[in-house]
C-alpha cells in the first residue's frame, strides 16, 4: 500500500518536471514581450505564427543564423516565433515540421540538414496551406512543394575561394602541380558540402593540383583539428588545407601548430595555406588578417530580416522570387589580390588588415 | 508459485505506473499547451514518428526479460535502411527483395551474436558494442553520402496511409482531414501484439521470463537455458531488421547517421515500461507505453519553443531517474518479503 | 598467479602482433622526426606519438573504468557525458561571464579542482544509485549519458567558450623545450597515483573482494556499499582529468563531438586488458595497457586509410576475434583439440 501511494507522489513530481521546464523558459522569454503565460502557443487571429525548424548549433555560423532569426522576430510586431533544434538529425526536422502543422502555424521555416528526403513532409504542408520558405542548404524536391528558398550560392563561393588561391599561385610563380591539397569536407549531403566540394574538385581538374584526400568534418572544431593531424600523418608533403567552414579551419591550424609546423600563405617556405569559409566570427576574420587563414568565402547568415520581409510580402499578397541569392563577398589579408573573376564576372576582395 | 506470482504483480505495478504516467502527462500537455496536443493527428504523429523504436524497443524488452543487453540495434536500423537504399536505387532492386535484405541483415546479427553469447558465454554488453561497431562502420562502407530513395514502388509504399475511420479534425481552411497512420505503425501495433501473446501466454514467453529470473531454477524445470538465451538475440536482432526498415520506411532515405542514440533510447522506454535490466521482469504492453511516454515527453518540451535543445535530455534523464527509484524499491521490498 | 600471467599476456600479445603488422606492412610507422612548432619550441612527429598523445585519455579513463567494472561488475557508460560536463565548468570558470575572455578569469588550478569536484559530484550520483538504490551499473549510467551532454551546454548557455591564453593549451600539446605531448606525461602521473595507491592501500583487494562476492566480503567486515560508491567517485576524478586534457587541446568545447562515445572505447580497453566485465578480479596494467592497443589500433587504421566512419567496422572484427579467443569456453574447447592432436587423435571439423 505504501509503496502504492509512494509511487503516486512520484508520478505526480514527475508530470512537473516538464512544465516547469515550459514555465521557466516562459519566463526567461517573457521580456521578448510576444509571450503571455502558458498559453503563447496559441494563435491568436492578429499574431503571426513561424515555426522554425533550426539544425542544430554546431558552428558559430549557426549559432549567428539562429541569433539572426530570433532577434528580428522578437522585434517585429505581431509575429511569434517558435524554433526547434533538431540536433542535426533529419527524422527530428521531420517530427517538427509536423508538429507546426498540427499547432497551425503560419509559416514554416526550414534550414534543412540534407537535401533528399523532403517530399513527403514538404507535401504534408502544402496539403495544410502553410507556406515553407526553405534557408540556408536547398532541398532536393519538387519546386512546388516551397513558396521559396533563401540562401547562399555554395558554389559560386567556392569557386571564388579556389581561384583567389589560382591567382595567388601565379603570382608566387607556382605551378599547379606543386599544389598538394586535401579536403576538410563538411556534414555530407549538406548543400553547402556538396557546393564547396564540388567547386574544389572543378579547380583541382581545372589547375592541375595533386589532390590528397578528403575527410568529414561535420563543421566542428574537434573534427577539423582530428582530421587535420591525421592528414598531417598521412600526407607529409600537404601544403594547402581546404576546410569548408570556419571552425574546421581553426581545428585544422591547432593541429598545424600542434605538430610543429606554420599555417600560412607562405608555402614555399613549408607553411601550410588554410582556406575556409563562413567569416562570421571576428576570430575569423582575425585569423584571416594575420594570415593564418589564407582566404574565408564569406557567407551570410543574416537570414532573419530576408525571412521577415517575404513573409511580409506574402502577407500583403506579393509572390516572393523562388530563388533569392545573398550577395557575399570573400576576405583576405593578402592585400595584393584585389579583385578576381569567376566565370568572366569579376568580385571584389574585402582585404583585411593585420 | 507464490515467487512467480510476485513477480506477476511487481511486474503490472510497474505497468501501471507508466499508463498512468502516459495518460496524466499527455492531459497536462493539453490543458497546458494548447489544442495542438487535443488533435487526434498529433497523437498518431507521435506513432508515426516512433513506429521503428516501438519495434526495437520489444525486442530489447525481450533480451532484458532474459538478462541480457543489446546494444547494437541502433546499428542495425542504419545499416538496413543505407544497404535497402542502396539495393532500390543503385541496384535497381524491388521492394520485396529489399525487405528480404531487411530481415536477412536482423538474422544474421542475430545468430552471430545470439551464438557468441549463449554458446560461448561471452557478455552480452561486449558483443553487442561490437555488433554496434561493426554495423556503423559497414553502414559508411556500404555508402558515404546520405541520399533520397526515388524508386517509385518504394515511395507509393512510403506514402501509403492508412486512414483511422472517425477520427480526425478540422484545419485551418475549414476543411476535414481524416487522422491517419503510417504502414510502419500498422507493422509496429501487430509486433507488439504479437510479442505480448508470445510473451505471456506460451511456454515460449514463461522460459524467456524464467531464464532471465532465475538460471538455476531455469535449468532445474528443464528448460534450454542457452537455447532460449540464443533465441532472444536472434529474434531481437531479427525485430532490429524489421524495426530498421519501418525506419527506413518513415524516412525514406539511407544515412550512415540514421537512428543514432537509437540503442539508447530502446533501452530507456523499456526501463519506463518496467522491465528490469537484472532479468525476469518486464511487459510489452509496458514497453508500448514507455516509448509513448518518452517521445510525449519530447514533442511537449519542442512544443514548448524551447530552442534551447538540452531541456529534452534533461526531463528524459530525470523520468528515467525517478522510474529507476520506483523500480529499485520495488525490487528491495520484494526481497524484504522473501526474507521474511 | 599463472591467471594473472595470461591477463597481461592478452594485451601485450595484442599489442605485439600489431606492431609486427606495421613493420611489416610499412616500417615507416616507426618513424619518429624531431621539428619546430611555430612557437620555435621543438616537437616530436610520428605515429608512435600520435598512439602515445591520442591513448592518452584513455588509459586515464581505464583506470577508472577498471576499478567500476571490479567492484560493481557493470560499466559507466557516462563517461563521455561527464567529460563535457568537467570540461564545461573548466571552461566556464576560467571564461566568467564572457565566452571570449582576453585573460583567464581565474587560475587555471582553480578551474580545475572545480571540475574536479564536480565531476566527483556526478561519480557521487552514479555511485548513489548503484550501491544504495542497487540499479545495474549500466542503466543507473544511462541517466547521466541521456542528461550530461544536455547540461554541458546549459553550463556554458549553449554558448562556445575559446580561451585564447597560450599556457591553457599546453595540458593537451605541448609545455615549450619538452618535445613529448604533456598528455602522455599526465597519464604516466595517473598510472603512477595508481599504482602507488593499489600497492600502499586495500583499495585493490577491497575492490576484487567485493567484485567477486559481495556478501561473504560483507561478512568479512568490508562495506561493499562504501566501496562500489567510492570506485564511481575514483571514476569521477579521472574523468576530470581527462577533460582537462580535451579542452586544452581545443582551447574550446564542443558539447555533443566531444569525447564521443569514449566510454565504449574505454570499457573496450578493460575488456581487452582480459579483466572480466562481471567483477571480480583485475589487472590494472593490462587495461592501461589495452587502452594504448586501442589508440594504436585506430592509429594503424588510419595510416592504411580507413575512412574514420568506417573505422568501427573493423575494431568491431579485432574485438570480436579477441574475446572470442580469450572466452573461456573457448579456451577449453582449444585446450581439449590441443590434447586430442597429443594423443594423435585428429578429428576433422572441430573448431
Amino acid at each position: 500500500m505504501k509503496i502504492r501511494i509512494l509511487s503516486m507522489f512520484l508520478t505526480v513530481a514527475l508530470l512537473t518536471v516538464p512544465l516547469v521546464a515550459c514555465g521557466k523558459t516562459a519566463e526567461t522569454d517573457s521580456f521578448d514581450g510576444i509571450y503571455e503565460d502558458e498559453e503563447y502557443v496559441e494563435t491568436d487571429e492578429d499574431v503571426v505564427v513561424v515555426g522554425f525548424s533550426q539544425i542544430g548549433a554546431e558552428s558559430d555560423w549557426r549559432k549567428v543564423n539562429t541569433e539572426s532569426m530570433k532577434e528580428t522576430f522578437a522585434n517585429a510586431e505581431g509575429y511569434e516565433l517558435i524554433v526547434d533544434d533538431a540536433q542535426q538529425k533529419q527524422s527530428n526536422q521531420i517530427t517538427a515540421i509536423r508538429r507546426f502543422i498540427q499547432q497551425e502555424v503560419d509559416y514554416i521555416v526550414l534550414a534543412p540538414v540534407t537535401e533528399d528526403g523532403w517530399d513527403t513532409v514538404l507535401g504534408e504542408a502544402r496539403d495544410a496551406h502553410i507556406p515553407v520558405i526553405i534557408v540556408d542548404r536547398m532541398v532536393d524536391a519538387n519546386n512546388s512543394l516551397f513558396t521559396c528558398w533563401v540562401g547562399s550560392d555554395f558554389l559560386l563561393e567556392s569557386k571564388k575561394v579556389t581561384s583567389w588561391m589560382n591567382k595567388y599561385f601565379t603570382m608566387q610563380g607556382i605551378d599547379g602541380s606543386e599544389i598538394n591539397i586535401a579536403n576538410i569536407q563538411g556534414t555530407y549531403g549538406a548543400s553547402s558540402q556538396i557546393g564547396r566540394t564540388s567547386g574544389l574538385s572543378q579547380a583541382v581538374r581545372d589547375n592541375g593540383w595533386n589532390f590528397l584526400g578528403a575527410e568529414c568534418g561535420e563543421y566542428t572544431q574537434a573534427r577539423g583539428r582530428e582530421i587535420m593531424a591525421q592528414f598531417l600523418n598521412k600526407y607529409r608533403d600537404i601544403n594547402v588545407v581546404y576546410c569548408e567552414n570556419d571552425n574546421e579551419a581553426f581545428g585544422a591550424i591547432e593541429a598545424i601548430e600542434a605538430a610543429g609546423r606554420k599555417a600560412g600563405n607562405n608555402i614555399k617556405d613549408g607553411e601550410i595555406m588554410v582556406v575556409s569559409f563562413d567569416g562570421v566570427s571576428d576570430e575569423a576574420l582575425d585569423k584571416a588578417g594575420e594570415g593564418k587563414i589564407a582566404c574565408i568565402g564569406e557567407c551570410n547568415p543574416l537570414h532573419g530580416p530576408r525571412v521577415l520581409e517575404i513573409i511580409e510580402n506574402l502577407e500583403a499578397g506579393i509572390t516572393p522570387n523562388k530563388f533569392e541569392y545573398v550577395d557575399e563577398s570573400i576576405y583576405s589579408g593578402e592585400d595584393r589580390i584585389t579583385t578576381i573573376s569567376v566565370d568572366g564576372q569579376s568580385y571584389y576582395v574585402t582585404v583585411l588588415n593585420k | 508459485m507464490t515467487k512467480k506470482l510476485k513477480n506477476m504483480t511487481d511486474t503490472n505495478l510497474l505497468l501501471t505506473i507508466t499508463i498512468v504516467v502516459f495518460f496524466l502527462m499527455y492531459i497536462g500537455a493539453i490543458v497546458f499547451q494548447g489544442k495542438g496536443f487535443l488533435k487526434p493527428q498529433t497523437f498518431f504523429n507521435i506513432l508515426n514518428a516512433n513506429a521503428a523504436l516501438i519495434i526495437l524497443s520489444c525486442g530489447m524488452s525481450l533480451v532484458m526479460i532474459t538478462g541480457g543487453i543489446d546494444i547494437s540495434v541502433g546499428g542495425v536500423t542504419a545499416l538496413v535502411s543505407m544497404c535497402c537504399a542502396v539495393y532500390l536505387d543503385y541496384k535497381g532492386g524491388n521492394v520485396v527483395g529489399s525487405l528480404f535484405i531487411a530481415l536477412g541483415i536482423g538474422l544474421a546479427f542475430g545468430l552471430v551474436q545470439g551464438f557468441l553469447v549463449a554458446y560461448l558465454d561471452i557478455q552480452p554488453f561486449i558483443v553487442s558494442l561490437a555488433g554496434m561497431f561493426f554495423a556503423r562502420g559497414m553502414t559508411t562502407i556500404v555508402n558515404t553520402n546520405p541520399f533520397n530513395v526515388a524508386n517509385e514502388e518504394f515511395v507509393a509504399l512510403k506514402e501509403t496511409r492508412v486512414i483511422i475511420p472517425g477520427l480526425g479534425s478540422v484545419n485551418k481552411l475549414g476543411k476535414y482531414v481524416n487522422a491517419y497512420v503510417e504502414i510502419g505503425v500498422v507493422v509496429a501495433i501487430i509486433i507488439v501484439i504479437l510479442m505480448f501473446i508470445v510473451l505471456r501466454w506460451t511456454k515460449l514467453g514463461r522460459s524467456f521470463y524464467a531464464v532471465g529470473g532465475n538460471k538455476q531454477s531455469a535449468l532445474m524445470l528443464g528448460i534450454n537455458v542457452k537455447r532460449t538465451k540464443f533465441l532472444s538475440h536472434v529474434i531481437c536482432s531479427l525485430l532490429a531488421g524489421i524495426g530498421g526498415y519501418v525506419y527506413f520506411l518513415h524516412v525514406g532515405s539511407g544515412a550512415a547517421s540514421h537512428a543514432a542514440g537509437a540503442e539508447m533510447n530502446a533501452i530507456a522506454s523499456s526501463i519506463i515500461g518496467g522491465t528490469m535490466l537484472t532479468g525476469g521482469v518486464g511487459n510489452i504492453a509496458g514497453t508500448f507505453f514507455g516509448v509513448l511516454s518518452l517521445s510525449t515527453i519530447q514533442n511537449i518540451v519542442s512544443s514548448a519553443g524551447l530552442d534551447q535543445a538540452w531541456w529534452t535530455g534533461i526531463t528524459i534523464a530525470a523520468m528515467l531517474c525517478l522510474f529507476l527509484v520506483i523500480q529499485s524499491v520495488v525490487m528491495s521490498r520484494k526481497n524484504a518479503a522473501m526474507k521474511k | 598467479m599463472k591467471k594473472i600471467n595470461t591477463q597481461i599476456f592478452i594485451p601485450i600479445a595484442a599489442l605485439l602482433i600489431l606492431l609486427l603488422f606495421n613493420l611489416i606492412a610499412d616500417p615507416s610507422f616507426f618513424k619518429v622526426t624531431l621539428g619546430y612548432n611555430s612557437v620555435g619550441n621543438p616537437v616530436l612527429s610520428g605515429y608512435l606519438m600520435t598512439v602515445l598523445d591520442c591513448g592518452s585519455e584513455l588509459a586515464i579513463l581505464a583506470i577508472g573504468m577498471t576499478l567500476v567494472t571490479a567492484a560493481t561488475g557493470g560499466q559507466d557508460i557516462s563517461v563521455g557525458a561527464a567529460i563535457a560536463i568537467a570540461g564545461s565548468v573548466i571552461l566556464r570558470v576560467l571564461c566568467g561571464h564572457d565566452s571570449r575572455p582576453t585573460e583567464l578569469q581565474a587560475p587555471i588550478i582553480v578551474a580545475f579542482l572545480v571540475a574536479c569536484v564536480v565531476a566527483m559530484l556526478f561519480g557521487a550520483f552514479n555511485g548513489v544509485l548503484v550501491s544504495i538504490f542497487k540499479i545495474q551499473p549500466m542503466v543507473a549510467t544511462l541517466i547521466l549519458y541521456t542528461a550530461g551532454r544536455s547540461i554541458a551546454a546549459w553550463i556554458n548557455n549553449n554558448e562556445l567558450p575559446i580561451i585564447s591564453d597560450p599556457k591553457f593549451g599546453y595540458f593537451g600539446g605541448l609545455i615549450p623545450g619538452i618535445a613529448i605531448p604533456t598528455p602522455f606525461f599526465i597519464a604516466m602521473g595517473c598510472v603512477i597515483v595508481a599504482a602507488l595507491v593499489l600497492k600502499f592501500t586495500n583499495l585493490g583487494l577491497y575492490t576484487q573482494a567485493v567484485g567477486i562476492n559481495e556478501s561473504s566480503s560483507r561478512l568479512n567486515g568490508l562495506n561493499p556499499t562504501f566501496i562500489k560508491f567510492l570506485t564511481f567517485v575514483i571514476l569521477g576524478l579521472c574523468v576530470a582529468v581527462t577533460a582537462l586534457i580535451k579542452v586544452s587541446r581545443l582551447s574550446s568545447i564542443n558539447y555533443s563531438v566531444i569525447a564521443k562515445d569514449i566510454e565504449m572505447d574505454a570499457i573496450l580497453a578493460v575488456a581487452l586488458g582480459g579483466n572480466s566485465l562481471s567483477g571480480g578480479k583485475f589487472n590494472m596494467w593490462s587495461s592501461i595497457i589495452g587502452a594504448y592497443v586501442i589508440q594504436l589500433l585506430t592509429t594503424t587504421l588510419y595510416k592504411f586509410n580507413v575512412q574514420s566512419d568506417a573505422l568501427p567496422a573493423y575494431k568491431a572484427v579485432v574485438v570480436i576475434l579477441l574475446v572470442v579467443f580469450s572466452a573461456p569456453t573457448v579456451r577449453d574447447k582449444m585446450e581439449e583439440i590441443s590434447k586430442k592432436i597429443k594423443t594423435r587423435k585428429v578429428t576433422k571439423g572441430v573448431v
